[in-house]
């Protein structure tokens, strides 16, 4: 069963978290040339696979758990940094896009650093996720 | 909006399932695989619910209701028309 819940946690990390990142990186440079078109379907995307993102968490403390390794320093990290680039994303990035959409077009350099920011976090995740320092089952 | 539907209801159904599985037979693989599947119909309900432009506070609450938050917001919406 830890085989299934991680399969599926790895599968929806890539399929969400990936085309956010695409999506979200694209959107402040066709938004400065025009907010409409383009720029409207890249933040289309990233709300919808916001909404289909929220299955990683989930299935991820899932597998955690059938692991034993929820209290691990190295999980327990990777948590935080997740819930920071998740409150960034949703809170942040998501509605400065609708401003620049609205016709703030200042607010995009401002955007391209946040979203930036967004991908170290979840990157830095991924990398924690796969050396897992400290852990003895590590690679 | 179909989106919302399909998460209220698979939300309900698998709520439904760790509930009758938990009083029967309690499989452990049916509860940590519907236990997952539960809580992210949950939270997509309630993520889907707080992007829909203009809807009270009060429907936004009903969105965090245990197994029936979906189907509580769908109602209040299609009765607003």
């Amino acid at each position: 069963m830890t085989k299934l819940l991680l399969s599926v946690h790895v599968i929806a990390a890539i399929l969400a978290v990936g085309p956010i990142a695409v999506a979200a990186s694209l959107f402040p440079r066709f938004a400065r040339e025009s907010p409409t078109g383009t720029a409207v379907f890249l933040h289309r995307t990233c709300r919808t696979y916001t909404v289909v993102g929220v299955a990683v968490p989930v299935f991820g403390v899932a597998t955690g758990a059938s692991l034993g390794v929820l209290g691990d320093a190295w999980l327990l990290v990777s948590v935080v940094l997740t819930a920071v680039a998740a409150a960034l994303l949703a809170l942040a990035i998501l509605p400065a896009q609708r401003r620049v959409l609205d016709g703030a077009t200042g607010a995009a350099k401002r955007l391209a650093m946040t979203t930036g920011v967004f991908n170290l976090l979840w990157a830095t995740v991924v990398v924690l996720m796969i050396v897992r320092p400290g852990s003895t089952t590590g690679a | 909006m179909r989106a919302l539907r399909v998460a209220a209801g698979v939300e309900l159904v698998s709520l439904a399932v760790l509930l009758v599985n938990l009083v029967t037979v309690h499989a452990k693989p049916v509860t940590s695989l519907t236990g997952p599947v539960h809580g992210t119909a949950y939270l997509v309900v309630v993520a889907l619910t707080a992007l829909i432009p203009g809807v009270s506070t009060g429907v936004r609450w009903r969105s965090v209701v245990p197994g029936v938050g979906g189907l509580l917001v769908l109602r209040r919406i299609r009765r607003a028309g």
